[in-house]
């Protein structure tokens, strides 16, 4: 797999953000960051050899890397929630917490899969956004008609209102950015 | 927790993920001002985790797991997010340092509520 499909999209590739990578104004005369430059070389070397055993991947442009940075959190917020409310209030409201726990594990999972990028972990990260989109809908929905199960908040109560509604945003920027991932990779296959 | 440093806290979270999406927008990958500026983030978190060991006699209604958990939980995302930001050799470092900075402010809000 070669870099040259990474210029397809609205983004720029990683190249040409480095051409224009200086430093902030704050610091006209800066020296170069030879370490950290050499470092990013380093890396980039592999990424290009991991590329080609993990073509749907997310971590191979900056853009993918960011959102799985943001699933990540999200992942860990969920996680966090939780654990602490199973290990220590599962009794108070088992429904909602259970709840919780799935939301969680569906976030691993879309996490894992959008780093591990083989075809079977996309179909994967594809089907954990399509559950993440229809439970943020639908316990979004009920936590208004029937707020009784809903007492005790989870992540998706109020369509994510405590996560600053990332939870209801980020399924459909985890969709887009696989429906692309894979037309890139069909493409790159049929030129190949 | 003493007000005046909290929202002194998150009056600067929310400024470093300000000026990262500033940076971010403008195609800038996080420089080393950026990097500083997240370690004092790191720093002042950790200013806030001695006053809350410190004060914590003085309220006793405070739930300990929940609140520790939200600190401990930001003292690590902080690092973790500048250091991808330091790997990141382009505009998207400065994008996770926003995201980062984003919801550190949420949750010293949080612990602020908790305290309560």
């Amino acid at each position: 797999m070669t870099g040259s499909h990474r210029t397809a999209g609205p983004f720029r590739t990683e190249r040409q953000d480095v051409a224009h990578d200086h430093d902030s104004a704050h610091q006209p005369s800066s020296p170069p960051r030879s370490t950290r430059e050499a470092r990013a070389a380093v890396r980039a070397e592999r990424q290009a050899a991991r590329a080609a055993r993990s073509p749907y991947s997310a971590i191979h442009t900056g853009p993918g890397r960011t959102l799985t940075a943001v699933y990540g959190l999200l992942a860990f917020a969920a996680i966090g929630r939780a654990t602490y409310q199973l290990l220590l209030k599962f009794d108070e409201a088992p429904f909602a917490y259970s709840l919780s726990a799935i939301s969680a594990a569906v976030y691993i999972l879309a996490t894992v899969c959008l780093v591990i990028g083989t075809r079977v972990s996309h179909h994967l990260a594809v089907a954990a956004c399509v559950f993440e989109a229809v439970g943020v809908l639908v316990v979004g929905t009920l936590s208004f008609t029937h707020p009784e199960y809903f007492a005790h908040d989870s992540v998706w109560s109020t369509f994510g209102l405590g996560y600053g509604f990332v939870p209801l945003v980020l399924p459909f920027i985890g969709l887009w950015w696989l429906v692309r991932v894979h037309r890139r990779v069909a493409a790159s296959a049929t030129a190949a | 927790m003493i007000p005046e440093l909290t929202y002194a806290l998150i009056g600067y979270s929310v400024l470093l993920a300000v000026v990262s999406l500033i940076l971010a927008l403008r195609n800038r990958a996080a420089g080393r001002w950026t990097l500083v500026g997240t370690a004092l983030l790191l720093v002042l978190l950790l200013v806030q985790t001695v006053v809350s060991i410190v004060l914590w006699g003085q309220s006793p209604d405070t739930d300990g797991i929940l609140f520790f958990g939200y600190l401990l939980t930001a003292l690590l995302l902080v690092p973790l997010a500048g250091a991808w930001a330091y790997a990141e050799l382009t505009r998207w470092g400065p994008a996770v340092l926003a995201a980062a900075g984003a919801t550190v402010a949420v949750m010293l809000e949080r612990m602020d509520q908790i305290w309560m």
